[in-house]
């Protein structure tokens, strides 16, 4: 059957910009006529805790994606996948950032990557490890993971029929800064995990 | 700009956050004066309009001291005849309650629209209230968007609906309708409304509420209540769906939530929906009309059974027997959100269907908590380090009264100084209580922010300096209101329009108010903190009267876009490894974010978190941090002088 709505999980970290990546997403459907809901987590999320944005793609009404529905994730931090994982169905694919970002508090014991993606795979789901972060960097924009991390998605082709890739590099040039090079680096993405 | 979507082209469809929606829509309508105080989930709407009337002169676009005084401003407004709103969070509107009450009675010759920002599931709150209840109590209807796809279509509504009936409107949206955003088809926005200019003419029967007239008046307003009513029967955005003997009564957001359980369940047309946006006061005939023909009926709604409740009595004042189910008695669950989920199983019970829930994965890790932490270089960490230790030297054993703010962030380890939060201006007003019936070396300390202050801490700080209460009262004045996004308020002179204000001065008005021992001093400052709490400590605990110490320094984040628009830069810090011994003191007492513990045991600095505070220079025993460039004079001004932008 015809997949009619696609529910995106975003998580990560104050200030990594995941809703900046979901305006692309909602702009991107924009341009492509899909009809699309973000639903953001502002005011205390934004001092360095954990953001959780549910994006629903086609015909949804309501905010908010039930717990075990989520068709996919893209997390730009491993422990912030593991937090929100319960949202996503069996199965579903997770893109996570390779890097932890250990929360600032004294005498805590953070989990390392591997045990992370473990604990997932465990639990059922499939799990892609992009270093978004350090890729950005080396292609000379360190604020441009979450972009990456979409082009990493994309080439599952999980998006088809949602967004393409001219709708997200028009929706880039509309609500980005230094589109450009957001755009070379939502191709790098597609390339580098497409061909792996 | 990030607000700029707010003055999209008439005739596009542009992807707007709801606030954005709500305050595109009252600029559709023509509303000529904005008050508000920030509150999540509110604030987007104001600064969209400030936004706005930066850029196009219209309309008078304030942020108030208070909730109260944005209604009362707005109140004034709307007695001259003009489309006038008040805008803010849910708890806002309860110190704002006292005029809201009352304003009923007088109506208004403009229009009149309150904007509460419910927040259910209390992502930024302190309690989870459904405003819609306010609507109930005070006479006043409440006008609810089905989403944020209906918001700049419903404030539109809510505009008409006062100005018809010459009376008060409550819109009521909700942290998943401000805070979502979706495509909105933007129309032409109402130059000539915006920028009309009004004119008070007396009516001294309706406008004065002595008894005498508001006896009166009284009479008049539960018949327009009845009056109201009828008309909302009517009213474009309520509407009915399908049919059936199921009946599922969507109210505002709840409706999105039933139409997408009907449509999960495969029931499209099998079952009635009917759609309320004008949840009060009830559309009576156009519930019962629907009720009537109903075996079932389902009530889903974002917040408390308001609609499910005054249905009910409804039902039973016209011998209706019909079941009902919603979240009085289940099976929706009555706190925090709806959940698509619940909403599907409530209906499938009701239509007798079966539904699982899909399985929900069980991931076995154990995952340290992520909540909000001060910002690396905020100018808090060092007061709360400062005040730590000038309590302990001075013997006391403080009670920490915190407030609501960033400092609200204080409660987490390694500070734990905040031993209560109940609502703005509790701080002082919690420690007066406290201060006349503890001990001498248990002192009430009242910690609260700049906005705060002017909010709700000067009624308390007068009846602490009247009735002698023993306190410190520690005013972070970090030149913003910084929870909310950096809004101004009364202490740094700029107004929600970006033209320059009065600024007002914390320290001059305390003293104004009586307080004998106050003082200034630098927030960044950790030893001069030190010292001046120690000092102030003592002065309560002797001469037992109120001291006052205002903490000045801007909030990082504010200085650092002060900077950056001065073309100013800063050094960030780093760990001289052969100086630090790896005692833990930084990550674990201070605790910044931006320094994290090597494998070596040693501290190290993220120099891309490090925002060049100089806080860790003063607290390290080993004078391990250094600046790794000189430290600019420039940016150390910036740092205690910032205002909002
Ligand atoms: C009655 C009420 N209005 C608004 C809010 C929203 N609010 C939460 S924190 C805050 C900021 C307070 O500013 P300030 O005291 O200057 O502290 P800062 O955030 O700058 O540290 C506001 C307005 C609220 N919680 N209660
Ligand atoms: S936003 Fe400003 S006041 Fe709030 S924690 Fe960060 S630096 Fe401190």
């Amino acid at each position: 059957m015809e997949r009619r709505v696609l529910n995106l999980v975003l998580v990560g970290v104050g200030g990594q910009g995941i809703v900046s990546l979901a305006n692309v997403i909602a702009n991107a459907a924009l341009e492509n006529g899909t009809n699309v809901l973000v639903a953001e987590t502002h005011g205390l999320s934004q001092r360095g805790g954990s953001v959780i944005v549910h994006v629903r793609l086609g015909e949804a009404e309501a905010p908010l994606i039930p717990e075990g529905e989520g068709d996919i994730m893209i997390a730009l931090d491993p422990l912030e996948a593991a937090r929100y994982a319960h949202y996503l169905r069996l199965g579903a694919w997770i893109f996570m950032e390779r890097k932890v970002t250990p929360p600032p508090l004294p005498g805590i014991k953070v989990p390392a990557m591997e045990e992370v993606k473990n604990a997932l795979e465990r639990a059922g789901f499939k799990v892609n490890v992009i270093p978004a972060i350090s890729e950005a960097s080396r292609l000379g924009n360190p604020l441009g993971a979450n972009v990456y991390m979409l082009g990493a998605a994309m080439s599952s082709g999980i998006f088809d029929g949602f967004l393409t890739v001219e709708s997200v590099e028009r929706a880039i040039r509309r609500v980005l800064k230094k589109p450009e090079k957001n755009i070379m680096l939502l191709h790098a993405a597609l390339k580098a995990v497409s061909s792996r | 700009m990030a607000w700029k979507e707010v003055l999209a082209e008439p005739g596009s469809k542009v992807i707007m956050l709801g606030n954005v929606a709500i305050a595109r829509g009252a600029l559709e309508y023509g509303v000529s004066y904005a008050s508000a105080y920030p509150g999540t989930p509110s604030t987007e709407i104001t600064e969209a309009l400030s936004y706005a009337a930066r850029m196009l002169g219209a309309p008078y676009v304030e942020w108030s001291s208070n909730e109260k005084v944005a209604l009362e401003g707005a109140i004034g407004a709307a007695l001259t005849g003009i489309p006038a709103m008040a805008s803010m969070k849910h708890v806002g509107v309860n110190v704002a309650a006292d005029p809201l009450f009352s304003v009923g009675y007088m109506g208004v010759p403009g229009a009149l629209v309150v904007v509460s920002a419910d927040d259910p599931g209390m992502w930024s709150s302190q309690n989870e209230q459904d405003n819609r209840w306010y609507g109930v109590h005070a006479y006043i209807p409440v006008v609810e968007p089905a989403g944020a796809q209906e918001a700049k279509e419903a404030i539109i509504e809510a505009f008409k609906l006062s100005e018809k009936w010459e009376h008060p409107v409550i819109f009521r949206s909700t942290t998943r309708i401000g805070h979502t955003r979706v495509p909105v088809e933007v129309g032409e926005i109402n130059m000539e409304g915006i920028r009309r200019r009004g004119k008070f003419k007396k009516n001294i029967d309706r406008y004065t509420l002595v008894p005498a007239h508001a006896r009166k008046l009284r009479e008049e307003l539960v018949d327009k209540w009845e009056k109201i009513s009828e008309h909302l029967s009517e009213h474009p955005l309520n509407w009915v769906e399908g049919d059936g003997d199921v009946l599922v009564v969507g109210v505002g957001l709840g409706y999105r939530y039933a139409k997408e359980a009907v449509k999960r369940l495969g029931l499209e047309g099998e079952v009635k929906i009917l759609k309320i946006s004008t949840p009060v006061p009830l559309p009576k005939k156009l519930l019962l009309k629907h009720a009537e023909r109903a075996s079932k009926i389902l009530f889903v709604e974002e917040g408390d059974p308001v609609v499910e409740t005054l249905s009910k009595s409804l039902f039973y004042d016209e011998g209706l027997h019909v079941r009902v189910y919603g979240k009085e008695r289940g099976p929706i669950k009555r706190t925090g959100e709806l959940n698509l989920a619940n909403v599907t199983e409530a209906l499938a019970r009701v239509v007798g269907l079966d539904y699982a829930r899909p399985p929900a994965a069980k991931v076995e890790i154990s995952l340290p908590p992520r909540p909000p932490v001060l910002c690396a270089g905020c100018p808090y960490r060092a007061v709360f380090y400062a005040l730590r230790r000038a309590a302990g030297k001075a013997r006391v054993r403080p009670v920490y009264n915190g407030d609501i703010g960033c400092y609200s962030l204080g409660v987490n380890p390694p500070f734990q100084m905040q031993d209560t939060i109940v609502e703005m201006g509790g701080s002082i007003g919690l420690a007066n209580g406290i201060s006349h019936v503890v001990d001498g070396d248990q002192v009430p300390i009242a910690i609260i922010g700049d906005s705060t202050f002017f909010h709700a801490g000067l009624p308390g700080l007068a009846n602490a300096v009247y009735n002698r209460s023993p306190m410190l009262i520690v005013v972070l004045d970090n030149r913003t209101t910084a929870m909310t996004g950096h809004q101004p308020h009364p202490g740094v002179g700029v107004t929600a329009s970006g033209q320059p204000g009065v600024e007002l001065d914390i320290a001059q008005a305390a003293r104004g108010l009586g307080v004998d021992y106050v003082k200034v001093i630098d927030a960044f400052n950790i030893k001069e903190g030190e010292k001046e709490f120690y000092e102030a400590l003592r002065y309560v605990k002797e001469k037992r009267r109120p001291a006052l110490v205002v903490a000045r320094g801007a909030c990082i984040l504010l200085a650092i876009a002060n900077a950056r628009r001065q073309g100013v830069k800063y050094t960030v810090y780093r760990v001289n490894l052969d100086k630090c011994t790896a005692c833990g003191l930084c990550y674990r007492a201070f605790n910044c974010p931006a320094i994290y513990a090597g494998d070596d045991g040693k501290a190290r600095i993220d120099p891309i978190l490090c925002t060049g505070c100089g806080e860790c220079a003063q607290i390290c025993p080993f004078d391990a941090f250094e600046p790794v460039d000189e430290v600019s004079e420039e940016w150390l001004k910036i740092m205690r002088t910032a205002k909002p932008i």
